[in-house]
């Protein structure tokens, strides 16, 4: 669960109001990303781990306090001199927004309590979702998800249908949160986009070379990784020590387990007809957001053909990304691992210029 | 289905039973199962029987993600046993289950032919 929301959960099991301080925006050179937050509590104590750090903190709880007691959302723009920006993380003097709102889960009225439930129901079911705030004292707040779904209302209707345009676009790429500025009939509006999404997950069925490279490549971009394979000798500690679960079994019956959603990316690399047709089988009428095998065009075919006389759709079948990766001449296993990695981020950032190793290569007929 | 050229290797005993596997998949009212697996090459399979109050296996089924000669082997190995008192069926030799699975099995893919049969016995063995 996203820190977030799983702080929600808790602050609205309380049934009482808490204040919610998101940084919306940080002019610097800052490892702190916009949508970080931080909850305190009518007492003034912060929950969860304290993402705004030092002198900012007291000037944050003494706002939560007031926000609290009033309802009133309150951004607070801090400029900071070189010392107080050090303890954030800046490198140099700069400038923190932090939106300060009250939520009150036990509040049916309370918006902002609505739209985090909504996304918080959105985020168990696998999908992702935006919340949206206005970045002054208004307190309407708007939910939206990947199909377009709404909970509450930015108060005026050509305002929540802009909002879910941008939204749209946004989780498209998976963008993290952060502040899009527009103008209407002359005068410029600023709205917060907070993303609330499940971690991205790769699941390798077959524990091979590459599958070691694939694992810790996936790591570095942040992704969540699962290896499946039916010998403990293949899949294990010693070979994946970043994966984040690793599963020995019946590879087929795992895929029926792991599921799938958009944000879960599948790759096949046993290179074993015994592995890869139980699997696919399995995975072709999933949500995956990518599934790739191991193989040559010809085995590929093979496949394909294999599973659509057994039913499989022709839509079904070509879900199936084989020769797998980008093409970028990869020899080695790290090169091959390389090659998957950058298709899957072209499929999640719907990359066009992209050239999956599917296609004829126009590198290869390049000068 | 698999292509034929896929399979030119084997027999058509094993082909047919690869292709069209007899008695594939789970088997909720088992009495005995076990899974067995070649930690080298990862063939792994599930066998279960059930049996009747005098300990005949009146059904064999199995879950396979394994090479064709496994699949083929667990697929014949669920007809031989059938009807078959289990004190007899974990009697059944390496060399009958060879001879059941046909020509066509490699010297080194000999264990891919057994695996079925190794599993039925510790499934039977708990018994």
């Amino acid at each position: 669960m996203s820190e977030v929301l799983e702080q929600f959960s808790r602050v609205a099991a309380s049934g009482r109001p808490a204040a919610l301080a998101t940084l919306v925006a940080a002019a610097g050179a800052t490892p702190k990303k916009a949508g970080s937050t931080m909850w305190v509590a009518e007492d003034g104590s912060p929950l969860g781990s304290v993402t705004i750090g030092g002198c900012v903190d007291a000037r944050v709880i003494e706002q939560a306090r007031a926000v609290i007691a009033s309802g009133v959302p309150s951004l607070l723009r801090m400029s900071l001199g070189d010392e107080e920006a050090w303890e954030l993380g800046l490198t140099c003097g700069g400038r923190v927004d932090v939106l300060v709102q009250r939520v009150n889960g036990g509040d049916t009225s309370d918006a902002s309590a609505a739209a985090y439930r909504a996304a918080r129901a959105t985020y168990e079911n696998g999908g992702a979702s935006v919340v949206v705030a206005h970045l002054d004292a208004r307190r309407e707040r708007l939910a939206i998800d990947e199909e377009g779904a709404t909970v509450g209302t930015l108060g005026m209707p050509w305002l929540d249908e802009r909002a879910r345009e941008i939204a749209a676009k946004r989780l498209a790429v998976g963008m993290s949160s952060g502040i899009e500025q527009f103008t209407h009939d002359g005068t410029e509006l600023s709205l917060f986009f907070e993303h609330l999404a499940p971690p991205e997950t790769v699941v390798i069925y077959g524990a091979s070379q590459v599958a070691m490279s694939v694992a810790l490549f996936a790591r570095e971009l942040g992704m969540r990784t699962v290896i499946v394979d039916g010998r403990e000798k293949m899949a294990n500690r010693e070979r994946f020590p970043t994966a984040d679960a690793i599963h020995v079994g019946m590879p087929s019956e795992l895929a029926q387990q792991i599921r799938a959603t958009r944000r879960t990316y599948v790759v096949l690399l046993a290179h074993d007809y015994k592995y890869d047709l139980p699997v696919l089988r399995e995975v072709l009428c999933s949500d995956a957001g990518y599934i790739g095998m191991i193989g040559s065009r010809r085995r590929g075919a093979s496949i394909r053909a294999m599973l659509e006389e057994e039913g499989f759709t022709t839509a079904h079948v070509a879900r199936l990304r084989t020769p797998i990766g980008l093409s970028i001449g990869a020899k080695s296993a790290a090169e091959i691992a390389l090659a998957i990695v950058a298709e899957i981020i072209a499929v999640r950032q719907r990359a066009a210029g992209a050239l999956p190793m599917t296609q004829p290569s126009a590198i290869a007929a390049s000068p | 289905m698999i292509p034929e050229r896929a399979m030119e290797p084997y027999s058509s005993v094993i082909a047919e039973h690869f292709r069209r596997p007899r008695n594939q998949g789970p088997l909720p009212n088992a009495n005995a199962s076990a899974e067995g697996v070649n930690p080298l090459c990862g063939d792994r399979v599930r066998f279960a029987v059930a049996l009747d109050e005098k300990g005949t296996i009146t059904e064999a089924r199995f879950v396979a993600n394994a090479c064709a000669i496994c699949v083929a082997a667990a697929s014949l190995l669920t007809e031989r046993v059938q009807g078959v008192v289990s004190t007899m069926a974990r009697e059944i030799a390496d060399d009958e289950m060879l001879r059941i699975v046909g020509e066509g099995v490699p010297t080194a893919r000999m264990k891919c032919a057994t695996l079925p049969l190794e599993t039925l016995r510790r499934a039977l063995a708990r018994l």
